[in-house]
C-alpha cells in the first residue's frame, strides 16, 4: 500500500498519536529513530487506536522503544519478548500484538524463542532491529556480527558464523519474513503494515546501524536494495535465495502457510467439569 | 467390631500392570463407600523399571502414609531389590505371590512376612491365550485383595469399567475372566481381612495435582503456559481439555523461560495465568518471577517439589524447595509463597493463590508436592471454599494515568489493555509512578516500599494455616508432612502426651501473629520438614517466630515421614 495515498485519503489517525513524547535514550543517528518513526506511521495507517496496540519488548537499546510510544506496553526480561507476546496474543485476540527488540535479545538469548515463535504462528508482528552487535553493554559481537569483527571482548573477530535471521525464521515455519531499513522509514511502514494485517506470525528484520559502535553501518544506506525477491511457499527456494543473499536485500522475501491458532468458546461449565470427581453414594453405584 | 484399615502395595516390574492393580483395587474400594489414597513408587525408567503402587484403604478419611504395610501382593519379583528397602514390612505382614514368579526374594524374606502362594494363571485361560492377551495378573491381584476386604464384585465391575472400558471387546472379557478369577481364588486363601463398613459422607474421588487444577479453574484461571516435568506434567494433562472446555488456553511452551512469560503476558492481557512446573524447572523461572513482582503483574506458579538439587530424583518426593520459592530471584523481590495442607486443600489453596495474585498484582507460588501431587483416592468432598480475589482495574476520568502511583492503597489499579486513555507499560526496570524507567535513588526506594506494603497489607485471616489441638507440644510443619504429622499427634494424645499440629498454608509473608497464636501455651516446639538444611525452620528462626529452644526434625526426601518415625524422633530428641 502507498502511505502517501493513505494518507492523502485522510486517515482518522496521526504518527503523532503514537508518540509518547518521552525522549529516547539511544544515540544521536541511531537507526532505532527511523523504525520509531515507522512505526508510528505504520499504526496510524493500520487505523487501530493506541489502546487496542501493546508492544512487548526484551532488553538492550532497541528494547526501550514502548515507552516512547503512547500505547500499551511490555518491557519484560531479557530474550523473552516473544513469549510474553505469544501468551498475550493468546489471551487477548483482539488486541494488536507486536513484539519487538534487538539481534542479541532475539537470536541469542532468546533464540530459542525464535524457533519456536515462528512454528506457533500465533497471529502477532515481530520487529528485530538488527546493528550487529550489543550496544548497550559497549561493543560485544552479537549472533548476526561479521566473523572478522574486532571487539575488545573478542580481539580479531568471533570467528562464527553470522546468524541468518531470514533463513532461519523460512526453516523454522514462519509464514511472513520480509527485512527493512531504518534509514527507509516509508517503506519500513509499509513492511510493517503489511506484517501486520498478515493472520499468523510476520517477521521483519530491520537492518538498524549502530552509529557508536558500529560506525561502519553507516555505509549500509548505499548498499540496501529495493530488490527483494518474494518467494511464495517455497520453503526451500527460500532459504536458498536467503542464504546465497548478502543481507542487504529488502522486501517482503517469503510468504507461506503455517497452523491456524483458533479461539474456541466455552463449551461446559466449571460445575459440569467438577461432577467428575463426586463419588456416587455406594448405594446408588 | 473388625477391621477399620488395610495397607496394600502391589508391586511388579514396570510394565508389570502394578499400577492398574492398585488403581482398580482403590476405585472398587471407593465405589463401595471407603475412603482410601494410593500413591506411587516409580524408578527413574519410564518402562521396564520397578514399580508399585502403594494404597491404604479405610472406613475414616485417610492420608497419612501407613508405619507399616499389611499386605503386600507381588505380581511379579523383578527389580524387587531396587525398593524393597522403601516398603516397610514386618512379620505381621502377608505376602501373596505367585511360585511361578520365582522364590521369595530375600529382601522380602528377611521381613519374616507369612508368604501365601497362589497362581496368578486361571487354570481355564490355556497357555495361547495367555499368550496372545496377556497374562492380566495385575487385574486377578486386584480382584483378590478386593474380595479380601469383603467387596461386593458389582464394584469391581464398576471400576474395571471405568478404567478400562475403553479397551477392546475382546481385551475387556479377558480382564473380567481375570477379575472373576481373582476373586474365586480369594476364597482359597486362609485369611480374612474383611473391613466394617465405612463411614457415610460426599467423597471426591481426586489427587493433589487434579485438586490443584481444579482450584485454578474455580479461581478463574483461562492461561497456562507449561513445560513438561516430572511430577507436575499429570497436573497440566488434567487441566489441558478441561480449561480449553471453559474457553481458555493451554500451552505447551519451548521451555519453562517461554513458559512463565507467557504467564506474565497472558495476565498483562488481563486474564489469570498460571504455570505448573518441578524444581528444575522453578530454578529456570526465576528471573521472570523477579519481572513479576517489579511489575506488579499476577501470576501463579505451582511447584510439585521433588527431590533435589540439580536433577534430583525426578519422580520421588522433597519438600527442598523452600529457599528458592522464597527467596530465588537477584534484587528484594519479595512474594507470596502458599503450601496444601492435604490432597483436598490442593483446591483451597490454589483457588486462594489466584485470588491473592489477582488483589495483590504480583507472583504467587504454591509448594505442592510429589507425595502430594500424585497420590489420589477417595478424600472428603473439598467444598470449601476461599473468598474470590479480583484485581483492581478502575481508574478516575480526567486524571492522568499512574500505574505504579505511591499513594495509601499500595495496590494501584491496573487497567486491561484495550481501555482507552489508560495505556501503560509493564516495566522491569526501577520506574517512576507513570511507569517509565529511571535510576534515582528515590523512585526505586519509593516503588520497593510500595511492593513490600502490598505483601505487608496481606490479612490472611483464618487461611494463615491450620491448627489442631491445644497440647503442650506443638509440630509446626507444611505440605505432605502434615498428614503424618497428625496421625501422629492423635496417637500422641491418646497416650497422654498431649500434642498439636501447626499447618501453614501461607509460608510468605510469614503470618508471624497467627504463628505467635497458636503457638500459645506450648512448651516444645519442633518443625517437621522434608529437607536436609532445616530450610523451614531457619525461615521462622529468622523471622524470630519461633523459641530459641526449637528443635528440627528435618531429613531429606524421598521417603515419606510415617507417624511412628515422628514419634520415635519426637522421643529421642527429647532425650
Amino acid at each position: 500500500m502507498n502511505l502517501a495515498v493513505a494518507e492523502a485519503q485522510g486517515c482518522a489517525l496521526k504518527a503523532k498519536d503514537f508518540s509518547s513524547g518521552a525522549h529516547p535514550i539511544w544515540c544521536p543517528g541511531c537507526g532505532d529513530f527511523g523504525v520509531l518513526a515507522a512505526l508510528e506511521r505504520a499504526l496510524a495507517l493500520l487505523g487501530r487506536p493506541p489502546h487496542e496496540v501493546v508492544l512487548v519488548s526484551g532488553i538492550g537499546c532497541s528494547s526501550r522503544l514502548p515507552g516512547y510510544m503512547n500505547c500499551y506496553g511490555f518491557h519484560g526480561v531479557h530474550g523473552r519478548a516473544l513469549a510474553t507476546a505469544t501468551g498475550l496474543k493468546l489471551a487477548r485476540p483482539d488486541l494488536e500484538v507486536i513484539a519487538l527488540g534487538g539481534d542479541g535479545d532475539g537470536f541469542s538469548i532468546g533464540g530459542n524463542h525464535f524457533i519456536h515463535t515462528c512454528r506457533r504462528n500465533v497471529d502477532m508482528l515481530y520487529i528485530v532491529m538488527d546493528n550487529r552487535v550489543y550496544g548497550m553493554t559497549k561493543g560485544q559481537p552479537s549472533p548476526t556480527t561479521e566473523s572478522d569483527w574486532d571487539s575488545e571482548l573478542i580481539p580479531g573477530g568471533s570467528r562464527l558464523p553470522p546468524f541468518n535471521p531470514v533463513a532461519m525464521a523460512v526453516t523454522a515455519g514462519a509464514t511472513f519474513v520480509a527485512r527493512g531499513y531504518s534509514g527507509d522509514p516509508q517503506g519500513l511502514a509499509e513492511l510493517i503494515v503489511a506484517g501486520s494485517k498478515w493472520p499468523g506470525f510476520a517477521f521483519v528484520e530491520v537492518l538498524s546501524p549502530c552509529v557508536t559502535f558500529r560506525p561502519e553501518e553507516f555505509e549500509w544506506k548505499r548498499k540496501v536494495r529495493h530488490d527483494g525477491v518474494l518467494v511464495e511457499n517455497d520453503r526451500g527456494a527460500a532459504v536458498s535465495a536467503a542464504l546465497s543473499d548478502d543481507g542487504f536485500s529488502l522486501g517482503i522475501l517469503f510468504r507461506g502457510k503455517g497452523p491456524r491458532v483458533d479461539h474456541q468458546p466455552p463449551t461446559t461449565t466449571l460445575a459440569a467439569i467438577e461432577e467428575q470427581f463426586l463419588l456416587p453414594s455406594p448405594d446408588m453405584a | 467390631m473388625g477391621r477399620t484399615s488395610l495397607s496394600v502395595v502391589f508391586a511388579g516390574s514396570g510394565g508389570s500392570g502394578a499400577m492398574t492393580a492398585g488403581q482398580l483395587f482403590l476405585q472398587a474400594a471407593a465405589a463401595a463407600g471407603y475412603y482410601g489414597i494410593m500413591t506411587q513408587l516409580f524408578g527413574a525408567q519410564v518402562r521396564g523399571g520397578e514399580s508399585a503402587a502403594l494404597v491404604q484403604v479405610s472406613t475414616e478419611p485417610v492420608e497419612s502414609p501407613p508405619d507399616r504395610y499389611e499386605l503386600f501382593v507381588a505380581i511379579d519379583w523383578e527389580k524387587i531389590d531396587q525398593f524393597a528397602p522403601e516398603i516397610p514390612l514386618d512379620d505381621g505382614s502377608i505376602v501373596i505371590c505367585d511360585p511361578a514368579a520365582g522364590q521369595v526374594p530375600a529382601a522380602i524374606a528377611k521381613s519374616k512376612a507369612r508368604v501365601l502362594t497362589v497362581s496368578f494363571d486361571d487354570p481355564a485361560v490355556t497357555r495361547l491365550e495367555r499368550a496372545l492377551r496377556g497374562r492380566r495378573a495385575n487385574v486377578c491381584a486386584a480382584a483378590l485383595v478386593a474380595t479380601l476386604i469383603g467387596l461386593p464384585s458389582r464394584h469391581l465391575d464398576s471400576a474395571l469399567i471405568k478404567l478400562l472400558g475403553k479397551k477392546s471387546a475382546e481385551v475387556f472379557e479377558a480382564n473380567k475372566r481375570a477379575l472373576k478369577y481373582g476373586a474365586q481364588l480369594a476364597k482359597t486363601l486362609p485369611v480374612t481381612l474383611a473391613l466394617d463398613d465405612a463411614a457415610p459422607g460426599e467423597r471426591w474421588f481426586i489427587s493433589g495435582n487434579r485438586a490443584a487444577a481444579l482450584g485454578a479453574l474455580r479461581g478463574g484461571v483461562r492461561f497456562v503456559g507449561c513445560y513438561p516435568i516430572t511430577p507436575a506434567t499429570d497436573l497440566v494433562e488434567w487441566l489441558a481439555p478441561h480449561i480449553r472446555e471453559l474457553g481458555g488456553n493451554l500451552v505447551l511452551a519451548e521451555d519453562e523461560l517461554a513458559a512463565i512469560n507467557m504467564v506474565l503476558g497472558a495476565s498483562y492481557g488481563g486474564i489469570p495465568a498460571m504455570t505448573v512446573t518441578a524444581g528444575p524447572g522453578l530454578s529456570l523461572m526465576t528471573e521472570a518471577i523477579g519481572l513479576g513482582v517489579a511489575a506488579e503483574i499476577p501470576a501463579v506458579i505451582i511447584d510439585v517439589m521433588r527431590a533435589g538439587p540439580s536433577t534430583g530424583i525426578a519422580s520421588k518426593t522433597e519438600q527442598s524447595d523452600l529457599n528458592i520459592a522464597i527467596y530465588g530471584s537477584h534484587g528484594d523481590a519479595p512474594r507470596i509463597v502458599l503450601a496444601p495442607t492435604s490432597i483436598g486443600d490442593c483446591a483451597y489453596t490454589t483457588e486462594w493463590a489466584v485470588g491473592l495474585a489477582e488483589t495483590i498484582q504480583t507472583p504467587v507460588l504454591v509448594l505442592s508436592d510429589q507425595a502430594m501431587g500424585q497420590a489420589s483416592g477417595a478424600i472428603p468432598a473439598p467444598t470449601r471454599r476461599p473468598s474470590p480475589g479480583k484485581r483492581r482495574t478502575e481508574t478516575k476520568a480526567g486524571e492522568p494515568f499512574k500505574r505504579y502511583a505511591i499513594g495509601s492503597d499500595p495496590n494501584t489499579p491496573m487497567p486491561r489493555p484495550g481501555t482507552e486513555g489508560c495505556e501503560w507499560v509493564a516495566e522491569g526496570l526501577t520506574h517512576n509512578e507513570a511507569g517509565l524507567p529511571v535510576s534515582a535513588a528515590a523512585a526505586h526506594a519509593a516503588q520497593i516500599n510500595k511492593r513490600a506494603k502490598k505483601l505487608a497489607q496481606i490479612d490472611p485471616g483464618a487461611d494463615w494455616g491450620e491448627c489442631w489441638g491445644d497440647g503442650d507440644t506443638a509440630i509446626i510443619t507444611f505440605g505432605s508432612g502434615v498428614a503424618p504429622a497428625r496421625e501422629a499427634a492423635i496417637r500422641r494424645n491418646k497416650a497422654g502426651q498431649a500434642t498439636r499440629v501447626i499447618a501453614l498454608r501461607l509460608l510468605s509473608p510469614l503470618p508471624r501473629k497467627a504463628l505467635r497464636d497458636a503457638l500459645e501455651g506450648t512448651r516444645r516446639v519442633v518443625v517437621l520438614e522434608q529437607n536436609h538444611t532445616g530450610q523451614l525452620l531457619q525461615y521462622l528462626r529468622a523471622n524470630d517466630a519461633v523459641p530459641a529452644s526449637t528443635e528440627s526434625m528435618a531429613r531429606p526426601g524421598p521417603l515419606p515421614f510415617r507417624p511412628a518415625e515422628i514419634l520415635s524422633r519426637l522421643i529421642e530428641e527429647r532425650a
